[in-house]
Protein backbone atom coordinates (compact mmCIF):
# COMPACT_ATOMS: atom_id res chain seq x y z
CA UNK A 1 0.00 0.00 0.00
CA UNK A 2 1.57 3.28 -1.08
CA UNK A 3 1.29 6.03 1.49
CA UNK A 4 0.53 9.52 0.15
CA UNK A 5 3.13 11.21 2.37
CA UNK A 6 5.56 8.61 1.29
CA UNK A 7 5.09 9.53 -2.35
CA UNK A 8 5.65 13.17 -1.66
CA UNK A 9 9.06 12.37 -0.17
CA UNK A 10 9.99 10.54 -3.36
CA UNK A 11 10.13 7.13 -1.69
CA UNK A 12 7.57 4.55 -2.70
CA UNK A 13 7.02 1.80 -0.18
CA UNK A 14 6.02 -1.28 -2.16
CA UNK A 15 4.64 -4.57 -1.00
CA UNK A 16 8.04 -6.11 -1.76
CA UNK A 17 9.83 -3.54 0.43
CA UNK A 18 7.49 -4.36 3.25
CA UNK A 19 7.98 -8.07 2.98
CA UNK A 20 11.77 -7.62 2.91
CA UNK A 21 11.51 -5.46 6.01
CA UNK A 22 9.44 -8.16 7.71
CA UNK A 23 11.81 -10.93 6.70
CA UNK A 24 14.81 -9.00 8.04
CA UNK A 25 12.95 -8.17 11.25
CA UNK A 26 11.91 -11.77 11.86
CA UNK A 27 15.34 -13.13 10.95
CA UNK A 28 16.99 -10.76 13.43
CA UNK A 29 14.39 -11.60 16.05
CA UNK A 30 15.20 -15.30 15.71
CA UNK A 31 18.96 -14.74 15.63
CA UNK A 32 18.73 -12.66 18.80
CA UNK A 33 16.34 -14.91 20.66
CA UNK A 34 17.90 -18.32 20.08
CA UNK A 35 21.36 -17.69 21.65
CA UNK A 36 19.75 -15.72 24.45
CA UNK A 37 17.30 -18.45 25.22
CA UNK A 38 19.99 -21.11 25.22
CA UNK A 39 22.27 -19.03 27.42
CA UNK A 40 19.39 -18.25 29.70
CA UNK A 41 18.28 -21.84 30.26
CA UNK A 42 21.78 -23.11 31.04
CA UNK A 43 22.68 -20.23 33.32
CA UNK A 44 19.31 -20.27 35.02
CA UNK A 45 19.97 -23.86 36.06
CA UNK A 46 23.32 -22.82 37.54
CA UNK A 47 21.74 -19.87 39.28
CA UNK A 48 19.10 -22.02 40.94
CA UNK A 49 21.83 -24.36 42.15
CA UNK A 50 23.90 -21.49 43.50
CA UNK A 51 21.09 -19.77 45.36
CA UNK A 52 20.89 -22.83 47.60
CA UNK A 53 24.42 -22.11 48.81
CA UNK A 54 24.12 -20.35 52.20
CA UNK A 55 27.34 -18.32 51.67
CA UNK A 56 27.01 -17.17 48.05
CA UNK A 57 23.26 -17.44 47.49
CA UNK A 58 22.36 -13.88 48.49
CA UNK A 59 25.31 -12.41 46.63
CA UNK A 60 24.30 -14.25 43.47
CA UNK A 61 20.67 -13.32 43.56
CA UNK A 62 21.06 -9.59 44.31
CA UNK A 63 22.05 -8.43 40.80
CA UNK A 64 19.35 -10.60 39.26
CA UNK A 65 16.71 -8.99 41.46
CA UNK A 66 18.08 -5.56 40.58
CA UNK A 67 17.79 -6.37 36.92
CA UNK A 68 14.27 -7.72 37.27
CA UNK A 69 13.18 -4.59 39.11
CA UNK A 70 14.72 -2.37 36.44
CA UNK A 71 13.18 -4.37 33.62
CA UNK A 72 9.78 -4.76 35.24
CA UNK A 73 9.10 -1.07 34.61
CA UNK A 74 9.93 -1.49 30.95
CA UNK A 75 7.91 -4.65 30.70
CA UNK A 76 4.82 -2.84 31.98
CA UNK A 77 5.55 0.11 29.71
CA UNK A 78 5.72 -2.27 26.77
CA UNK A 79 2.39 -3.83 27.79
CA UNK A 80 0.81 -0.41 28.25
CA UNK A 81 2.10 0.76 24.88
CA UNK A 82 0.81 -2.34 23.11
CA UNK A 83 -2.61 -2.08 24.79
CA UNK A 84 -2.85 1.58 23.83
CA UNK A 85 -2.32 0.93 20.16
CA UNK A 86 1.20 2.34 20.03
CA UNK A 87 2.29 -0.45 17.71
CA UNK A 88 -0.85 -0.64 15.58
CA UNK A 89 0.03 1.44 12.55
CA UNK A 90 3.72 0.84 12.99
CA UNK A 91 5.08 2.82 10.06
CA UNK A 92 2.72 5.78 10.25
CA UNK A 93 4.74 7.93 12.75
CA UNK A 94 7.73 8.10 10.42
CA UNK A 95 5.66 9.68 7.63
CA UNK A 96 3.77 11.96 9.96
CA UNK A 97 6.98 13.26 11.51
CA UNK A 98 8.33 14.27 8.09
CA UNK A 99 5.03 15.80 7.09
CA UNK A 100 4.97 17.90 10.29
CA UNK A 101 8.55 19.00 9.70
CA UNK A 102 7.69 20.22 6.22
CA UNK A 103 4.65 22.08 7.47
CA UNK A 104 6.56 23.70 10.30
CA UNK A 105 9.25 24.91 7.91
CA UNK A 106 6.74 26.10 5.37
CA UNK A 107 4.85 28.20 7.93
CA UNK A 108 7.71 28.99 10.30
CA UNK B 1 -6.39 6.76 17.99
CA UNK B 2 -4.69 9.23 15.67
CA UNK B 3 -1.17 10.46 16.04
CA UNK B 4 -0.38 14.12 16.58
CA UNK B 5 -0.58 16.01 13.29
CA UNK B 6 -0.51 19.66 12.32
CA UNK B 7 -3.87 21.43 12.52
CA UNK B 8 -4.86 25.07 12.39
CA UNK B 9 -4.31 25.26 16.19
CA UNK B 10 -0.74 24.02 15.97
CA UNK B 11 1.84 26.51 17.17
CA UNK B 12 4.45 27.85 14.77
CA UNK B 13 8.14 27.00 15.00
CA UNK B 14 8.80 30.31 16.78
CA UNK B 15 6.20 29.52 19.43
CA UNK B 16 7.44 25.97 19.86
CA UNK B 17 11.21 26.35 19.86
CA UNK B 18 13.14 28.80 22.00
CA UNK B 19 16.01 29.28 19.55
CA UNK B 20 17.94 31.43 21.98
CA UNK B 21 18.30 28.64 24.51
CA UNK B 22 19.36 26.20 21.80
CA UNK B 23 22.06 28.67 20.78
CA UNK B 24 23.21 29.17 24.37
CA UNK B 25 23.41 25.44 25.01
CA UNK B 26 25.41 24.78 21.85
CA UNK B 27 27.87 27.60 22.47
CA UNK B 28 28.35 26.53 26.08
CA UNK B 29 28.91 22.98 24.90
CA UNK B 30 31.69 24.20 22.63
CA UNK B 31 33.31 26.19 25.44
CA UNK B 32 33.42 23.05 27.58
CA UNK B 33 34.72 20.97 24.67
CA UNK B 34 37.56 23.45 24.20
CA UNK B 35 38.41 23.23 27.91
CA UNK B 36 38.20 19.45 27.86
CA UNK B 37 40.35 19.05 24.78
CA UNK B 38 43.01 21.38 26.21
CA UNK B 39 42.95 19.26 29.36
CA UNK B 40 43.28 16.10 27.22
CA UNK B 41 46.28 17.56 25.42
CA UNK B 42 47.83 18.45 28.78
CA UNK B 43 47.42 14.88 30.07
CA UNK B 44 48.75 13.49 26.79
CA UNK B 45 51.79 15.78 27.12
CA UNK B 46 52.36 14.51 30.65
CA UNK B 47 52.50 10.94 29.30
CA UNK B 48 55.38 11.94 27.02
CA UNK B 49 57.05 13.79 29.91
CA UNK B 50 56.47 17.25 28.49
CA UNK B 51 54.00 18.62 30.99
CA UNK B 52 54.32 22.40 30.66
CA UNK B 53 52.89 22.86 34.17
CA UNK B 54 54.97 20.27 36.00
CA UNK B 55 55.21 21.01 39.71
CA UNK B 56 52.09 23.23 39.90
CA UNK B 57 49.58 21.40 42.08
CA UNK B 58 46.54 23.12 40.57
CA UNK B 59 47.55 21.88 37.14
CA UNK B 60 48.58 18.39 38.16
CA UNK B 61 47.73 15.85 35.42
CA UNK B 62 45.61 13.70 37.73
CA UNK B 63 43.25 16.62 38.22
CA UNK B 64 43.27 17.64 34.56
CA UNK B 65 42.44 14.11 33.49
CA UNK B 66 39.28 14.34 35.56
CA UNK B 67 38.48 17.77 34.14
CA UNK B 68 38.99 16.26 30.68
CA UNK B 69 36.50 13.42 31.08
CA UNK B 70 34.03 15.26 33.32
CA UNK B 71 33.82 18.42 31.22
CA UNK B 72 33.38 16.36 28.08
CA UNK B 73 30.54 14.29 29.52
CA UNK B 74 28.55 16.89 31.43
CA UNK B 75 29.79 20.09 29.81
CA UNK B 76 29.99 19.12 26.16
CA UNK B 77 27.82 16.05 25.56
CA UNK B 78 25.06 16.97 28.02
CA UNK B 79 24.87 20.62 26.93
CA UNK B 80 25.03 19.63 23.26
CA UNK B 81 22.23 17.10 23.70
CA UNK B 82 20.09 19.46 25.77
CA UNK B 83 20.40 22.16 23.12
CA UNK B 84 19.39 19.76 20.34
CA UNK B 85 16.53 18.38 22.46
CA UNK B 86 15.16 21.90 22.86
CA UNK B 87 14.92 21.93 19.08
CA UNK B 88 13.78 18.38 18.38
CA UNK B 89 11.22 17.63 21.12
CA UNK B 90 8.92 20.62 20.54
CA UNK B 91 9.03 20.04 16.77
CA UNK B 92 8.34 16.32 17.13
CA UNK B 93 5.53 16.70 19.62
CA UNK B 94 4.19 20.03 18.31
CA UNK B 95 4.16 21.11 21.96
CA UNK B 96 6.51 23.55 23.67
CA UNK B 97 8.49 22.37 26.70
CA UNK B 98 6.63 22.44 30.03
CA UNK B 99 7.96 25.84 30.98
CA UNK B 100 10.38 28.07 29.10
CA UNK B 101 11.48 29.86 32.29
CA UNK B 102 12.25 26.49 33.81
CA UNK B 103 14.43 25.77 30.75
CA UNK B 104 16.52 28.85 31.49
CA UNK B 105 16.74 27.97 35.16
CA UNK B 106 17.96 24.47 34.25
CA UNK B 107 20.44 25.94 31.79
CA UNK B 108 21.94 28.25 34.43
CA UNK B 109 21.90 25.59 37.17
CA UNK B 110 23.57 23.04 34.89
CA UNK B 111 26.42 25.41 34.07
CA UNK B 112 26.89 26.05 37.78
CA UNK B 113 27.06 22.28 38.34
CA UNK B 114 29.61 21.65 35.59
CA UNK B 115 31.66 24.79 36.28
CA UNK B 116 31.73 24.13 40.04
CA UNK B 117 32.75 20.54 39.32
CA UNK B 118 35.74 21.67 37.25
CA UNK B 119 36.80 24.12 39.96
CA UNK B 120 36.17 21.54 42.69
CA UNK B 121 38.32 18.98 40.86
CA UNK B 122 41.16 21.45 40.36
CA UNK B 123 41.03 22.32 44.05
CA UNK B 124 41.29 18.64 44.95
CA UNK B 125 37.65 18.12 45.94
CA UNK B 126 36.84 15.30 43.52
CA UNK B 127 34.62 12.37 44.46
CA UNK B 128 36.53 9.12 43.92
CA UNK B 129 34.33 7.82 41.11
CA UNK B 130 35.26 7.95 37.44
CA UNK B 131 32.80 10.18 35.52
CA UNK B 132 31.20 10.94 38.88
CA UNK B 133 34.01 13.21 40.08
CA UNK B 134 31.44 15.93 40.77
CA UNK B 135 32.21 16.89 44.41
CA UNK B 136 29.71 15.31 46.81
CA UNK B 137 28.20 18.66 47.79
CA UNK B 138 27.13 19.28 44.17
CA UNK B 139 25.54 15.84 43.62
CA UNK B 140 22.12 16.69 45.13
CA UNK B 141 21.90 19.81 42.95
CA UNK B 142 22.78 17.80 39.83
CA UNK B 143 20.17 15.21 40.80
CA UNK B 144 17.45 17.86 41.15
CA UNK B 145 18.60 19.34 37.82
CA UNK B 146 18.11 15.97 36.11
CA UNK B 147 14.64 15.67 37.62
CA UNK B 148 13.69 19.10 36.29
CA UNK B 149 15.06 18.22 32.84
CA UNK B 150 12.85 15.12 32.86
CA UNK B 151 9.76 17.09 33.88
CA UNK B 152 10.38 19.86 31.36
CA UNK B 153 10.78 17.49 28.40
CA UNK B 154 8.45 14.67 29.38
CA UNK B 155 5.48 17.01 29.68
CA UNK B 156 5.24 17.77 25.93
CA UNK B 157 5.78 14.09 25.14
CA UNK B 158 3.01 13.08 27.56
CA UNK B 159 0.66 15.61 25.96
CA UNK B 160 1.05 13.93 22.58
CA UNK B 161 -1.68 11.69 21.25
CA UNK B 162 -1.30 8.40 19.44
CA UNK B 163 1.65 6.21 18.46
CA UNK B 164 4.96 7.82 19.23
CA UNK B 165 7.82 8.27 16.82
CA UNK B 166 10.85 6.20 17.85
CA UNK B 167 12.94 9.24 18.89
CA UNK B 168 10.44 10.01 21.62
CA UNK B 169 10.68 6.50 23.02
CA UNK B 170 14.44 6.93 23.27
CA UNK B 171 14.13 10.35 24.90
CA UNK B 172 11.57 9.21 27.46
CA UNK B 173 13.74 6.30 28.47
CA UNK B 174 16.88 8.43 28.60
CA UNK B 175 15.33 10.90 31.04
CA UNK B 176 14.34 8.13 33.44
CA UNK B 177 17.56 6.15 33.04
CA UNK B 178 19.88 9.13 33.44
CA UNK B 179 18.17 10.17 36.64
CA UNK B 180 18.42 6.67 38.08
CA UNK B 181 21.96 6.06 36.85
CA UNK B 182 23.24 9.30 38.33
CA UNK B 183 21.66 8.48 41.68
CA UNK B 184 23.04 4.95 41.65
CA UNK B 185 26.62 5.97 40.85
CA UNK B 186 26.90 9.06 43.00
CA UNK B 187 25.07 8.06 46.16
CA UNK B 188 25.24 4.27 46.58
CA UNK B 189 29.05 3.90 46.70
CA UNK B 190 29.40 7.13 48.68
CA UNK B 191 26.92 6.36 51.43
CA UNK B 192 25.66 2.78 51.30
CA UNK B 193 28.20 0.21 50.11
CA UNK B 194 31.98 -0.02 50.18
CA UNK B 195 34.85 -2.18 48.95
CA UNK B 196 34.39 -4.38 45.90
CA UNK B 197 30.64 -3.78 45.87
CA UNK B 198 31.26 -0.04 45.57
CA UNK B 199 33.75 -0.78 42.77
CA UNK B 200 31.13 -2.84 40.98
CA UNK B 201 28.52 -0.09 41.27
CA UNK B 202 31.09 2.43 40.02
CA UNK B 203 31.80 0.30 36.94
CA UNK B 204 28.12 -0.16 36.29
CA UNK B 205 27.69 3.61 36.58
CA UNK B 206 30.19 4.40 33.80
CA UNK B 207 28.75 1.64 31.67
CA UNK B 208 25.18 2.86 32.13
CA UNK B 209 26.10 6.49 31.53
CA UNK B 210 27.26 5.48 28.08
CA UNK B 211 24.41 3.10 27.36
CA UNK B 212 21.49 4.69 29.12
CA UNK B 213 22.24 8.41 28.92
CA UNK B 214 24.43 9.10 25.87
CA UNK B 215 23.27 6.26 23.61
CA UNK B 216 19.48 6.77 23.75
CA UNK B 217 19.79 10.54 23.38
CA UNK B 218 22.24 10.11 20.51
CA UNK B 219 20.15 7.58 18.60
CA UNK B 220 16.91 9.42 19.37
CA UNK B 221 18.36 12.56 17.81
CA UNK B 222 19.70 10.62 14.82
CA UNK B 223 16.24 9.18 14.16
CA UNK B 224 15.04 12.78 14.06
CA UNK B 225 17.79 14.58 12.15
CA UNK B 226 18.70 11.95 9.54
CA UNK B 227 15.21 11.66 7.96
CA UNK B 228 14.64 15.41 7.90
CA UNK B 229 17.98 15.99 6.20
CA UNK B 230 17.60 13.11 3.77
CA UNK B 231 14.01 14.19 3.22
CA UNK B 232 12.88 10.60 3.34
CA UNK B 233 11.58 8.50 6.23
CA UNK B 234 13.62 6.04 8.18
CA UNK B 235 13.70 2.71 6.35
CA UNK B 236 11.67 0.76 8.89
CA UNK B 237 10.00 2.28 11.93
CA UNK B 238 9.17 -1.22 13.17
CA UNK B 239 12.84 -2.20 13.12
CA UNK B 240 13.75 1.00 14.94
CA UNK B 241 11.40 -0.03 17.75
CA UNK B 242 13.11 -3.43 17.90
CA UNK B 243 16.33 -1.48 18.47
CA UNK B 244 14.80 0.59 21.23
CA UNK B 245 13.18 -2.28 23.15
CA UNK B 246 16.27 -4.42 22.61
CA UNK B 247 18.37 -1.74 24.30
CA UNK B 248 15.84 -1.41 27.11
CA UNK B 249 15.82 -5.10 27.95
CA UNK B 250 19.35 -6.26 27.20
CA UNK B 251 21.50 -3.29 28.12
CA UNK B 252 20.99 -3.27 31.91
CA UNK B 253 22.10 -6.92 32.07
CA UNK B 254 25.51 -6.20 30.61
CA UNK B 255 27.18 -4.21 33.37
CA UNK B 256 29.09 -7.18 34.70
CA UNK B 257 31.04 -7.46 31.43
CA UNK B 258 33.38 -4.87 33.00
CA UNK B 259 34.13 -7.37 35.76
CA UNK B 260 35.15 -10.47 33.89
CA UNK B 261 37.65 -12.56 35.88
CA UNK B 262 36.52 -11.01 39.18
CA UNK B 263 35.05 -12.99 42.12
CA UNK B 264 31.53 -12.30 40.82
CA UNK B 265 29.86 -15.70 40.08
CA UNK B 266 30.78 -16.92 36.62
CA UNK B 267 27.20 -17.50 35.50
CA UNK B 268 26.58 -13.78 35.99
CA UNK B 269 29.66 -12.98 33.93
CA UNK B 270 28.44 -15.35 31.22
CA UNK B 271 24.97 -13.79 31.44
CA UNK B 272 26.53 -10.40 30.80
CA UNK B 273 28.47 -11.81 27.85
CA UNK B 274 25.36 -13.31 26.28
CA UNK B 275 23.35 -10.14 26.69
CA UNK B 276 26.23 -8.10 25.28
CA UNK B 277 26.16 -10.28 22.17
CA UNK B 278 22.39 -9.75 22.05
CA UNK B 279 22.93 -6.00 22.15
CA UNK B 280 25.43 -6.33 19.28
CA UNK B 281 22.64 -7.84 17.21
CA UNK B 282 20.25 -5.11 18.27
CA UNK B 283 22.88 -2.55 17.25
CA UNK B 284 23.18 -4.23 13.88
CA UNK B 285 19.44 -3.79 13.29
CA UNK B 286 19.83 -0.07 14.01
CA UNK B 287 22.79 0.28 11.64
CA UNK B 288 20.97 -1.64 8.91
CA UNK B 289 17.99 0.65 9.35
CA UNK B 290 20.05 3.80 8.87
CA UNK B 291 21.98 2.43 5.92
CA UNK B 292 18.69 1.22 4.46
CA UNK B 293 17.45 4.79 4.75
CA UNK B 294 20.29 6.28 2.74
CA UNK B 295 20.41 3.39 0.26
CA UNK B 296 20.45 4.63 -3.33
CA UNK B 297 21.24 8.18 -2.22
CA UNK B 298 24.64 7.73 -0.58
CA UNK B 299 26.23 10.40 -2.79
CA UNK B 300 24.58 12.94 -0.54
CA UNK B 301 27.43 12.55 1.96
CA UNK B 302 29.66 14.47 -0.44
CA UNK B 303 27.56 17.59 -0.34
CA UNK B 304 25.54 17.41 2.83
CA UNK B 305 27.98 17.85 5.70
CA UNK B 306 25.64 17.11 8.62
CA UNK B 307 24.71 13.81 6.96
CA UNK B 308 28.39 13.07 6.45
CA UNK B 309 29.07 13.65 10.17
CA UNK B 310 26.11 11.45 11.11
CA UNK B 311 27.07 8.52 8.92
CA UNK B 312 30.75 8.73 9.85
CA UNK B 313 29.63 8.52 13.47
CA UNK B 314 27.52 5.48 12.61
CA UNK B 315 30.48 3.74 11.01
CA UNK B 316 32.52 4.44 14.13
CA UNK B 317 29.58 3.19 16.18
CA UNK B 318 29.53 -0.05 14.30
CA UNK B 319 33.30 -0.39 14.75
CA UNK B 320 33.13 0.22 18.50
CA UNK B 321 30.33 -2.30 18.85
CA UNK B 322 32.29 -4.80 16.82
CA UNK B 323 35.17 -4.18 19.21
CA UNK B 324 32.79 -4.78 22.12
CA UNK B 325 31.87 -8.17 20.69
CA UNK B 326 35.53 -9.16 20.96
CA UNK B 327 36.23 -7.31 24.20
CA UNK B 328 33.48 -9.16 25.96
CA UNK B 329 35.12 -12.54 25.47
CA UNK B 330 37.29 -13.84 28.28
CA UNK B 331 40.08 -14.66 25.84
CA UNK B 332 40.30 -11.07 24.68
CA UNK B 333 39.92 -9.60 28.15
CA UNK B 334 43.04 -11.43 29.22
CA UNK B 335 45.05 -9.30 26.80
CA UNK B 336 43.41 -5.90 26.71
CA UNK B 337 42.28 -5.21 30.28
CA UNK B 338 44.02 -2.13 31.76
CA UNK B 339 45.79 -1.36 28.48
CA UNK B 340 45.53 1.63 26.14
CA UNK B 341 43.15 -0.40 23.99
CA UNK B 342 40.40 0.72 26.37
CA UNK B 343 41.40 4.38 26.05
CA UNK B 344 41.34 4.02 22.24
CA UNK B 345 37.91 2.42 22.48
CA UNK B 346 36.65 5.22 24.78
CA UNK B 347 37.74 7.93 22.33
CA UNK B 348 36.29 6.10 19.38
CA UNK B 349 32.88 5.94 21.00
CA UNK B 350 32.80 9.29 22.77
CA UNK B 351 34.40 11.38 20.05
CA UNK B 352 33.98 9.19 16.97
CA UNK B 353 30.30 8.61 17.56
CA UNK B 354 28.54 10.99 19.90
CA UNK B 355 30.69 14.07 19.39
CA UNK B 356 30.50 13.56 15.63
CA UNK B 357 26.72 13.46 15.83
CA UNK B 358 26.66 16.61 17.92
CA UNK B 359 29.01 18.28 15.43
CA UNK B 360 26.69 17.26 12.59
CA UNK B 361 23.67 18.64 14.44
CA UNK B 362 25.55 21.85 15.16
CA UNK B 363 26.59 22.14 11.51
CA UNK B 364 22.91 21.91 10.61
CA UNK B 365 21.55 24.11 13.40
CA UNK B 366 23.98 27.03 13.64
CA UNK B 367 23.06 28.56 10.25
CA UNK B 368 19.39 28.32 11.15
CA UNK B 369 19.94 29.73 14.62
CA UNK B 370 22.13 32.57 13.38
CA UNK B 371 19.99 33.23 10.29
CA UNK B 372 23.10 33.12 8.10
CA UNK B 373 24.71 30.64 5.76
CA UNK B 374 28.03 29.21 6.88
CA UNK B 375 30.71 31.83 6.19
CA UNK B 376 33.18 29.26 4.89
CA UNK B 377 32.49 25.88 3.39
CA UNK B 378 36.18 25.02 3.45
CA UNK B 379 36.41 25.64 7.22
CA UNK B 380 33.51 23.20 7.59
CA UNK B 381 35.48 20.70 5.54
CA UNK B 382 38.64 21.27 7.62
CA UNK B 383 36.62 20.72 10.76
CA UNK B 384 35.30 17.44 9.46
CA UNK B 385 38.53 16.05 8.04
CA UNK B 386 40.82 17.05 10.91
CA UNK B 387 38.37 15.55 13.41
CA UNK B 388 37.75 12.37 11.46
CA UNK B 389 41.33 11.62 10.54
CA UNK B 390 42.70 12.80 13.90
CA UNK B 391 40.33 10.48 15.70
CA UNK B 392 41.08 7.62 13.35
CA UNK B 393 44.82 7.94 13.98
CA UNK B 394 44.35 8.34 17.74
CA UNK B 395 42.05 5.32 18.04
CA UNK B 396 44.12 3.07 15.77
CA UNK B 397 47.30 4.10 17.58
CA UNK B 398 45.95 3.36 21.06
CA UNK B 399 44.14 0.17 20.09
CA UNK B 400 47.29 -1.25 18.55
CA UNK B 401 49.37 -0.09 21.48
CA UNK B 402 46.92 -1.81 23.83
CA UNK B 403 47.57 -5.14 22.14
CA UNK B 404 51.34 -4.68 22.42
CA UNK B 405 51.05 -3.73 26.08
CA UNK B 406 48.79 -6.70 26.83
CA UNK B 407 51.08 -9.19 25.14
CA UNK B 408 54.11 -7.67 26.82
CA UNK B 409 52.53 -8.00 30.27
CA UNK B 410 51.30 -11.51 29.49
CA UNK B 411 54.89 -12.44 28.60
CA UNK B 412 55.88 -11.10 32.05
CA UNK B 413 58.22 -8.53 30.57
CA UNK B 414 59.13 -5.75 33.00
CA UNK B 415 56.59 -2.96 33.28
CA UNK B 416 59.24 -0.36 32.28
CA UNK B 417 59.69 -2.08 28.93
CA UNK B 418 56.02 -1.51 28.11
CA UNK B 419 56.30 2.16 29.11
CA UNK B 420 59.34 2.55 26.85
CA UNK B 421 57.76 1.08 23.75
CA UNK B 422 54.51 2.98 24.42
CA UNK B 423 56.33 6.30 24.15
CA UNK B 424 56.20 6.77 20.33
CA UNK B 425 52.53 5.77 20.36
CA UNK B 426 51.84 8.41 22.98
CA UNK B 427 53.68 11.00 20.89
CA UNK B 428 51.41 10.10 17.97
CA UNK B 429 48.41 10.54 20.26
CA UNK B 430 49.51 14.12 20.96
CA UNK B 431 49.79 14.82 17.21
CA UNK B 432 46.37 13.28 16.53
CA UNK B 433 44.89 15.23 19.47
CA UNK B 434 46.31 18.47 18.11
CA UNK B 435 44.71 17.69 14.74
CA UNK B 436 41.33 17.15 16.42
CA UNK B 437 41.78 20.36 18.35
CA UNK B 438 42.70 22.13 15.09
CA UNK B 439 39.38 20.91 13.67
CA UNK B 440 37.56 22.43 16.61
CA UNK B 441 39.38 25.74 16.15
CA UNK B 442 38.33 25.76 12.48
CA UNK B 443 34.73 25.28 13.60
CA UNK B 444 34.90 28.02 16.21
CA UNK B 445 36.43 30.42 13.67
CA UNK B 446 33.69 29.56 11.21
CA UNK B 447 30.97 30.21 13.78
CA UNK B 448 32.54 33.57 14.58
CA UNK B 449 32.83 34.53 10.88
CA UNK B 450 29.25 33.40 10.27
CA UNK B 451 28.03 35.41 13.23
CA UNK B 452 29.78 38.50 11.83
CA UNK B 453 28.36 38.01 8.30
CA UNK B 454 25.23 39.71 7.04
CA UNK B 455 22.01 37.78 7.78
CA UNK B 456 20.19 36.17 4.87
CA UNK B 457 16.59 37.10 4.13
CA UNK B 458 15.40 33.73 2.81
CA UNK B 459 15.11 30.89 5.36
CA UNK B 460 18.36 28.96 5.71
CA UNK B 461 17.94 25.37 4.54
CA UNK B 462 20.02 22.20 4.17
CA UNK B 463 22.54 23.07 6.81
CA UNK B 464 23.19 26.50 5.33
CA UNK B 465 26.15 25.26 3.37
CA UNK B 466 27.43 27.34 0.53
CA UNK B 467 28.33 25.45 -2.64
CA UNK B 468 31.94 24.33 -2.87
C1 LIG C 1 42.46 16.86 21.93
C2 LIG C 1 42.02 15.66 21.88
C3 LIG C 1 42.16 14.68 23.02
C4 LIG C 1 43.29 14.24 23.66
C5 LIG C 1 44.72 14.62 23.36
C6 LIG C 1 42.87 13.31 24.68
C7 LIG C 1 43.72 12.65 25.56
C8 LIG C 1 43.32 11.82 26.59
C9 LIG C 1 44.19 11.24 27.57
C10 LIG C 1 45.70 11.43 27.63
C11 LIG C 1 43.44 10.48 28.40
C12 LIG C 1 43.93 9.67 29.61
C13 LIG C 1 44.30 8.30 29.19
C14 LIG C 1 44.88 7.47 30.32
O1 LIG C 1 44.50 7.65 31.48
O2 LIG C 1 45.73 6.61 30.04
C15 LIG C 1 42.08 10.56 27.94
C16 LIG C 1 41.02 9.89 28.52
C17 LIG C 1 39.72 9.97 28.04
N1 LIG C 1 39.25 10.82 27.06
FE1 LIG C 1 40.37 12.05 25.87
N2 LIG C 1 41.50 13.20 24.64
C18 LIG C 1 41.04 14.04 23.65
C19 LIG C 1 39.72 14.25 23.30
C20 LIG C 1 38.64 13.61 23.87
C21 LIG C 1 37.27 13.81 23.53
C22 LIG C 1 36.79 14.84 22.51
C23 LIG C 1 36.53 12.96 24.27
C24 LIG C 1 35.04 12.74 24.30
C25 LIG C 1 34.19 13.26 23.52
C26 LIG C 1 37.43 12.21 25.12
C27 LIG C 1 37.06 11.23 26.01
C28 LIG C 1 37.90 10.59 26.89
C29 LIG C 1 37.50 9.55 27.81
C30 LIG C 1 36.08 8.99 27.95
C31 LIG C 1 38.63 9.16 28.51
C32 LIG C 1 38.72 8.08 29.62
C33 LIG C 1 39.25 6.83 28.99
C34 LIG C 1 39.38 5.67 29.96
O3 LIG C 1 39.36 5.87 31.17
O4 LIG C 1 39.53 4.53 29.49
N3 LIG C 1 38.71 12.64 24.86
N4 LIG C 1 42.04 11.41 26.85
Amino acid sequence: MADPTCESTGVVSTHKDRSIAWTVTIAFGVVILIPCLMGFIVKFGELVALTKDPADGGFAITPVINYLLASAGFFFLLLWAALNGMFRDLERPKYLMLENERELDAHG
Amino acid sequence: MTATAITSDTKSHEELVDEKIVKFYLITALIFLTTSMLAGILVALQMIRHNPFAGIELFSPGRWRMVHTNAVAYGFLANGFLGCLHWAIPRLTLQPVANKKLSWFIFAAWQVVVGATAIGILLGEAQGLEWGETPVWIDPLAQVGLLLVAINFMTPIARMKGPMYVSLWYFLAAFVWTFLTYAMGNFIPEYFVSGTSAGAVGGLFIHDLVGLFVTPLGWGLMYYFVPILLKRPIWSHGLSLVGFWGLAFFYPLQGIHHFLYTPIPLFLQYGAIVSTIAVELVVTTVIINFFGSIWGNAGVVRTNLPIRWFYTGMIYYFLTCLQCAFQVTLTFQKVIHFTDWVVGHAHMVMFGVFSMWIMGMMTYLFPRLLGRNWASRSLCEWHYWLSTLGLFVMAADLILLGLFQGWSWAALEPWDASVDFSFPFWVLRVIAGLAMFGGLLAFLTNIWLTFRAAPVTAPVKSGGLLPT
